[in-house]
């Protein structure tokens, strides 16, 4: 069977595999979106608490991800718990960082203006600081995500969902008539999965980073 | 923002206008508190991260570069502290684990996964995994890299840097069993999906650290008689080793990271453990295995990025 006879009869299961990939990152991701940037606007003024929060997201990045929900499944168990938890906080650490990063690189001046024309603290950081930091944080999430697309396949020996399902179970027929084609199909979906995502970045970045500072 | 050129400007050391004086009235957050030369180091390096996010839109400056500054800010001041903290907490963990390990109920199943030193040879497996395809990555990305910045093929730089980002959304799992089906089962296939998954990252780091050397540096060497070998291995390369040892730890934690799914393709390592308490389910030896796992990942992690400081260029220390 060839690859794409392949692909054309088992397209309906292919298709679901794809489609919880992406919900289970693109969920994960929202998640990692909401926390990583509170995290770096609580963070971002202290020197000291930044450089923990760097620190401890770097220090769970450093862990391999099949450890991670090795470790994860005696609390939790398997399925999508261990995964979800494990995409969350790999997706965390470039997030926090290229917020604190763009939080302190906005310029002190404007925060200077934005106060001087008696905007309320919230109002600077959501009319001023967070608009202008928008693009690195906007960069983490891209950075994120693509990494999180691999972690997801691994997870699916943990009985996640997505196309590492497709990849194991190549893995587990290794050497018979479709093995290769699982592993393939599998391999190519998410990284058309992982591209198609990039796209998407490129397009919000466009509709959402403020006209002002855009290049 | 200050000029590579003037923190290194020992004629006149006793001059009295230091710029930490007037900046902290224009910026009372930075200047707040830190000393000024830090404070004026660690903007410069924020002002780095910052701008190749948004112009370059690299994801290896993102993913791997950006925990030198912190490390170079805090690098000085925390360092003992940082250096002896890490060991002893791995120490404290394995402890605990041994301990524990000691005490759990094991049966014939999990005794079979643990038994005859398979846990050491596991590790060795793992080790030996990581250290020789950093080897290759290192051997294969720093001259490619520096090839790839030569006048010559310097057009082909954004077509290499366009397919490490397009490389990256291959995931490693993928790559590592559909090399195992085309290369046979064993450690072998995994070092080469290894190798080529960490290649990417590497090069990327290495391309970017010789572009971003400011080229009036280049310009000054060449000016003053230098060959293009003298302003390489002179210049170009010494300023370039931050990024360049930045890339070293990522492909050392990413090797660590891709040689658990060795075990997918027979390769070995501590994945063998992980998949086998995964499988059978048995979880001490599940836990076993990834604590191993977590605790040599981070202990290269830290060796690493103390090999980082420890080789990093005396020149390109801001606070001398």
């Amino acid at each position: 069977m060839s690859f794409w006879e392949y692909v054309g009869t088992r397209h309906a299961q292919l298709l679901t595999d794809a489609y919880q990939h992406a919900s289970a990152v693109f969920q994960c991701m929202v998640i990692a979106t909401l926390l990583g940037v509170f995290l770096g606007v609580v963070t971002y003024r202290s020197e000291w608490a930044g450089s923990l929060a760097t620190t401890t997201t770097a220090t769970v990045l450093t862990i391999p991800s099949l450890a991670l929900i090795g470790l994860l499944i005696p609390i939790v168990g398997l399925g999508v718990a261990p995964t979800v938890i494990a995409l969350t906080l790999y997706g965390l650490l470039p997030v926090v960082r290229n917020a604190i990063v763009g939080l302190r690189g906005v310029d002190p001046a404007l925060v200077d203006a934005a106060k001087g024309i008696g905007m309320s603290r919230a109002a600077r950081l959501f009319r001023v600081e967070l608009p202008l930091a928008w693009p690195p944080i906007l960069t983490g999430i891209r950075v994120a995500t693509q990494m999180l697309m691999g972690i997801a396949a691994i997870a699916a020996f943990a009985s996640g969902p997505g196309l590492g399902n497709e990849i194991f179970r190549g893995i587990a027929s290794l050497g018979s008539a479709n093995s290769l084609n699982q592993v393939l199909a599998g391999t190519v979906g998410i990284a058309v999965l992982a591209l198609l995502f990039d796209a998407a970045y490129v397009l919000i970045g466009r509709l959402t980073i403020s006209r002002g500072i855009r290049a | 923002m200050s000029t590579p050129g003037d923190p290194g400007n020992p004629g006149d050391p006793g001059t009295p206008d230091v710029p930490g004086g007037p900046r902290s009235d224009s910026r009372p957050r930075r200047a707040g508190g830190r000393p000024g030369p830090g404070a004026r180091g660690a903007s410069d390096h924020e002002a780095f991260a910052f701008r190749d996010n948004v112009e370059m839109e690299q994801r290896e400056l993102a993913a791997g570069e950006a925990p030198t500054p912190s490390a170079a800010r805090g690098g000085r001041r925390i360092s003992w502290q940082k250096w002896t903290f890490m060991p002893a907490f791995l120490f404290f963990v394995l402890l605990a684990t041994w301990l524990w390990f000691r005490g759990a109920q094991l049966d014939s199943i999990a005794h079979q996964a643990v038994d005859d030193g398979k846990v050491w040879l596991a590790l060795r497996q793992h080790i030996v995994l990581t250290a020789v395809s950093t080897f290759f990555v290192l051997v294969i990305a720093i001259p490619l890299g520096i090839a790839l910045t030569r006048s010559r093929l310097r057009r082909a730089t954004p077509f290499a840097m366009a397919l490490a980002n397009l490389g990256q959304a291959v995931p490693a799992l993928g790559l590592l069993i559909l090399l195992v089906i085309w290369l046979g089962i064993g450690a072998r296939s995994a070092i080469v999906g290894m190798v080529i998954y960490a290649v990417l990252p590497v090069l990327a780091n290495t391309i970017a650290g010789l572009r971003g050397i400011d080229p009036t540096l280049t310009e000054a060497a060449r000016g003053i008689g230098m060959s293009p070998t003298g302003v390489l291995g002179k210049v170009e390369l010494p300023l370039a080793v931050p990024l360049i040892l930045a890339g070293v730890r990522t492909a050392l934690v990413l090797n660590v990271g891709t040689a658990t799914l060795a075990t997918f393709g027979g390769g070995g390592g501590l994945g063998d453990l992980i998949s086998a308490g995964i499988v059978t389910q048995r979880m001490p030896v599940l836990v076993l295995g990834s604590v191993l796992t977590v605790v040599l990942a981070l202990l290269v992690e830290w060796l690493a990025s103390l090999a980082e400081l420890l080789l990093r260029p005396r020149g390109l220390e801001v606070a001398v």
